[in-house]
C-alpha cells in the first residue's frame, strides 16, 4: 500500500489538478465562450504563490498551510480582477475571435514572464517551499477544493445564473431579447474560470516546487481544451473526468507498454509517442463524439435505468 | 537613427513581413472558403522546411526513428523549395480529408473543426519529433549557391548592406503574391473558388463541385505554408518541431490585423507587423513577440473586422 501511494501519489494529485483546470475552461464554455485563457491565469496564479512564498514570506519548511490558503486567496483575487479587466472588452467578441484574443493574452503573459526579473526570466523560480512531507498529502488541499468547485458548478447549473449562461450559449441574441444581459453573464463566467485557474496555479507552484514560463503556453491551452471537449462540454462531469483521464494518460500508456509480449516498436511508440496519440484522440473524438464522452443524455439514461430497477 | 539604419530596418521589416504575408495567405484562403481557422497550418509550415531540408540531401541527426537518414538525391535550392512546398501542399490536402471533410459532412459546429485542426497540429509536431528528434537543423552555408552573403544597396562611400537571403525572400514572396492574385482574380479556377467561398450551395447548383475547390484551396494554402517555412528555415534555422507553432500564432495576428478572409489584408497585415517588429529597439528585442500579440489584442477590441475586412453582421 505504501509503495502504491508513493508511486502514484503525485499522479493522483495531478489528476485532480487536471480536473479543476478542465472546470476552469468549462465555466466560460457554459456561456458559450471558447476561451483559451486558462493557462495564462494558471501561470499567473502560480507566479503569485511562487513570488510570495520565496520572496515575501520568510518562513522555514514545512510551509504553513494557512499561508498556502492565503496565497490561493490572493492568486484568486488577482486573477479575478485581471479576468474582469480582460474579459469585459474581450467578450464583445464571439467564437473564433474570442479564442484568438485569449491566445494573444496567454502569449503576452508568457513573453512578460520570460523577460521580467521578478518572475526569474527564462529560468523561472526554484525551491518553492513545501507545506507537506510527500506529494500525496496535497490531497488534503486539492480534494476538498475539487469537491467544492464541483458542488459549486453543479449548483450553478440549476440556478438563474447558470440558466442564463446556458441561454446565452444556445442563442445569445434571443437571450438578450429575453432580458438577460449577455455581457454581464459572459464576463461572470469568464472571471469564475479565471479565479479557479489562478487558485489551481497557486497550489501547483508549491506542488511542482518550481515554476517557469513553460507553465502557460499555447500547448497547455490545447491540452486543457481536450479535457473539456473529449470529456464532455455539456455537463460539469465531462471536464472533471476528462481532466483526470487525460492527465493519467501518459501513465496508462506506460503501463500498457510494459505488458510483456508487445512488439518492441509498439511498446516504444506507446512510451515516446504519447503526444501523437493525444492528438489522434482529439481528431477522433471531435469526429465521433462531438459532445464528448460524458453527455447529459448518457447521465439521464443511467439514472432512468436505475430508477426502473 | 541615421538613414542607413532606417533603410536597413525598412528592408528587414519588408523581408520578414513578406514571409508573414505568404504564410498568412494560407490561413486566409482556407478561412475565406470555410470560415474556419486551420490551426494545423503552423505545423505544415514546419513540415515544408523539413521537406526542403531533406530534398537538398542534408542528413538528420542521431535522434528519432529516422536517425542519420539522408536522401540519395541532392536537389538545388530552387527545385527543393518547389517540391518541398508541393509536398507540404499534399499534406494539407490530407489534413482536409481527415480532419475537415468528415466534420463538414456532419455539419458540425465550426469550433469543433477548429479543435480537430489543433489535434492534427499536435500529431504532426510530435510525429516530427518522434521521427527526426527535436534538434535544431541549419541549412548548409552553400544553400543559395554562389550568391554573395550580402548585397550593397547604397553607394561605395555610404553602404547599405542587406543579406542576400532577405533579397531572395522578398523576390520569391513578390512572385508568389502576384501569381496568387492572378490565379484568384483572372482565372476560371479563381472565379470558382470565389464562388464557393461566397456560397457553396449556390456554387454547386451552378455546376461547381465545392469539395474539389476546397481541396484545391487546401493545396494552395499548404504550398504557401511550406514555402514560408522553408524561407524562414533556410534564412535562420529550423528550430525544432515546434518552430511553426509560434509562427502560426503570429500568423493569427497578421490575418486579424488585415481582416479575416481578406487576401490583400493578409499582405498588408504581414508587411505591417514585419515593419513594426523591425523597428523594435534592440534593448527590447526580447519583447518583440509580444508586440504582434499586443497589436492583435488591441485590433480585436477596436476593429475586429481588421483593416481591410468586411464588417461583421450579427444574424438571428
Amino acid at each position: 500500500m505504501n509503495d502504491f501511494v508513493s508511486t502514484y501519489g503525485f499522479l493522483f494529485v495531478s489528476m485532480i489538478l487536471g480536473a479543476m483546470l478542465g472546470l476552469s475552461l468549462y465555466l466560460p464554455l457554459m456561456a458559450g465562450q471558447l476561451s483559451l485563457a486558462s493557462p495564462g491565469f494558471y501561470a499567473l496564479g502560480g507566479y503569485v504563490a511562487a513570488i510570495l512564498s520565496t520572496k515575501v514570506f520568510q518562513v522555514k519548511e514545512p510551509f504553513p498551510i494557512a499561508l498556502l490558503l492565503l496565497e490561493m486567496l490572493i492568486a484568486g483575487i488577482i486573477c479575478g480582477l485581471l479576468g474582469v479587466i480582460v474579459g469585459v472588452p474581450a467578450l464583445r467578441l464571439r467564437g473564433i475571435y474570442l479564442a484568438i484574443a485569449t491566445i494573444a493574452f496567454v502569449e503576452i503573459l508568457r513573453v512578460l514572464a520570460l523577460n521580467l526579473d521578478i518572475t526569474g526570466g527564462a529560468v523561472g523560480i526554484f525551491g518553492i517551499p513545501q507545506p507537506f512531507q510527500s506529494p500525496i498529502e496535497y490531497l488534503w488541499i486539492v480534494l476538498p477544493l475539487l469537491l467544492i468547485s464541483m458542488a459549486f458548478v453543479y449548483r450553478l447549473e440549476k440556478i438563474r445564473v447558470g440558466r442564463a449562461f446556458i441561454a446565452i450559449r444556445e442563442d445569445e441574441l434571443a437571450a438578450d431579447s429575453m432580458g438577460i444581459n449577455p455581457t454581464y453573464y459572459k464576463a461572470l463566467a469568464f472571471t469564475l474560470g479565471a479565479i479557479l485557474a489562478g487558485v489551481v496555479g497557486a497550489i501547483s507552484a508549491h506542488f511542482l516546487n518550481t515554476w517557469n514560463a513553460r507553465q502557460g503556453t499555447f500547448d497547455a491551452s490545447i491540452i486543457y481544451l481536450t479535457f473539456v471537449l473529449i470529456g464532455g462540454s455539456r455537463t460539469f462531469l465531462g471536464p472533471v473526468l476528462g481532466g483526470m483521464v487525460f492527465t493519467a494518460l501518459p501513465e496508462i500508456l506506460r503501463a500498457i507498454a510494459d505488458t510483456p509480449g508487445l512488439p518492441v516498436w509498439l511498446a516504444q511508440f506507446l512510451r515516446d509517442g504519447r503526444l501523437i496519440i493525444f492528438g489522434l484522440l482529439i481528431v477522433i473524438g471531435t469526429r465521433f463524439f462531438p459532445q464528448g464522452l460524458v453527455t447529459p443524455q448518457l447521465l439521464k439514461r443511467r439514472s432512468r435505468s436505475q430508477a426502473n430497477r | 537613427m541615421n538613414l542607413t539604419v532606417f533603410l536597413q530596418n525598412v528592408l528587414n521589416g519588408l523581408s520578414i513581413g513578406s514571409i508573414y504575408a505568404i504564410f498568412a495567405l494560407g490561413y486566409t484562403l482556407v478561412f475565406s472558403i470555410l470560415g474556419i481557422i486551420n490551426f494545423a497550418h503552423g505545423a505544415v509550415f514546419t513540415l515544408g522546411a523539413y521537406f526542403t531540408y531533406m530534398l537538398m540531401g542534408n542528413a538528420f541527426g542521431f535522434n528519432g526513428l529516422l536517425a542519420n537518414l539522408a536522401l540519395p538525391i541532392r536537389l538545388p535550392f530552387a527545385l527543393a523549395l518547389f517540391f518541398g512546398s508541393i509536398a507540404a501542399g499534399l499534406v494539407s490536402v490530407l489534413i482536409e480529408r481527415l480532419a475537415f471533410r468528415p466534420l463538414r459532412r456532419k455539419k458540425a459546429d465550426s469550433l469543433l473543426t477548429v479543435v480537430s485542426s489543433l489535434g492534427v497540429a499536435v500529431v504532426i509536431v510530435n510525429l516530427i519529433q518522434y521521427l527526426v528528434g527535436a534538434e535544431i537543423y541549419t541549412f548548409p552555408p552553400d544553400t543559395y549557391g554562389t550568391l554573395p552573403p550580402a548585397i550593397n544597396f547604397g553607394t561605395e562611400a555610404n553602404p547599405i548592406p542587406i543579406r542576400s537571403v532577405q533579397v531572395v525572400i522578398f523576390v520569391v514572396s513578390g512572385v508568389i503574391v502576384s501569381l496568387l492574385t492572378y490565379l484568384i482574380n483572372a482565372t476560371k479556377y479563381g472565379k470558382a473558388m470565389r464562388a464557393v467561398a461566397e456560397d457553396p450551395t449556390t456554387a454547386s447548383l451552378l455546376g461547381i463541385d465545392p469539395d474539389r475547390f476546397i481541396v484545391l484551396t487546401f493545396f494552395v494554402s499548404g504550398f504557401l505554408g511550406g514555402l514560408a517555412g522553408t524561407l524562414v528555415g533556410s534564412s535562420v534555422s529550423i528550430a525544432g518541431p515546434y518552430f511553426g507553432i509560434g509562427f502560426g500564432l503570429k500568423g493569427l495576428a497578421v490575418i486579424v490585423l488585415g481582416g479575416l478572409g481578406s487576401i490583400p489584408g493578409a499582405v498588408v497585415g504581414g508587411l505591417t507587423i514585419g515593419l513594426v517588429e523591425a523597428f523594435v529597439p534592440g534593448d527590447y528585442s526580447a519583447y518583440k513577440d509580444a508586440v504582434a500579440f499586443g497589436i492583435l489584442f488591441i485590433m480585436l477590441l477596436v476593429r475586429p473586422q481588421g483593416l481591410l475586412g468586411r464588417s461583421l453582421v450579427q444574424k438571428v
